[in-house]
């Protein structure tokens, strides 16, 4: 009973981290940044969740299967989301405003100039 | 305890759903995607949690290996687009 309590909790905590990143990816004004919300809150979320489950569930089968998701989405959901970043930052005709730092800007122009 | 589970992953998915709806751009219609499919991992583990049957938890191995590799294919087609 304690075990089902504490992934319950862990079930909430990991869905309130998705409804922040919800909350960001709606009220953020770029596509940028609604990337950023996505994945650091989503990537958390999905983690605690599942964990949570894992400790919730007694089959070993269920188990393994939730930690293989665990490291599975652990390990592809940053690798997804850099990916996606740079295409929409080479893209053209997409609004994306990098006001104070733009490392890939500078690391471009050298590559290309020389 | 399950009813708050289910009400805050339904008020995500409905923002996420609005974000695919009015996303001027297709990054932000992937990103909208991305967390819908999200919210569903996060269900399926409640589903099992709840029920006590876990028949459903591989689907949601096989959820994560397509949302990577959607995301990764479209983030393909968009830079060849781009450039």
């Amino acid at each position: 009973m304690s075990r089902h309590l504490i992934g319950e909790v862990a079930l909430l905590v990991g869905a309130l981290l998705i409804l922040l990143a919800a909350v960001g990816v709606l009220r953020f004004p770029d596509a940028l940044t609604r990337m950023h919300a996505l994945s650091k809150a989503s990537t958390l979320g999905v983690s605690i969740a599942l964990l949570g489950a894992a400790v919730a569930r007694t089959d070993i089968n269920d188990i393994t299967s939730l930690l293989f998701a665990t490291v599975l989405q652990a390990a592809t959901n940053p690798v997804a989301s850099t990916l996606l970043m740079q295409a929409t930052y080479y893209a053209e005709g997409i609004d994306n405003r990098v006001d104070t730092v733009d490392e890939l800007a500078e690391a471009v122009a050298s590559e290309v100039s020389p | 305890m399950i009813v708050a589970v289910l009400i805050v992953l339904g008020i995500a998915a409905s923002l996420f759903a609005v974000r695919l709806i009015i996303g001027p751009t297709l990054p932000d219609r992937v990103v909208a995607l991305n967390g819908l499919l999200i919210v569903g991992m996060v269900l399926l583990a409640e589903l099992a949690v709840e029920t006590g049957r876990g028949s459903y938890l591989p689907v949601l191995v096989l959820l994560a290996v397509v949302g990577f590799l959607g995301t990764a294919m479209i983030a393909r087609f968009l830079e060849g687009r781009g450039r």
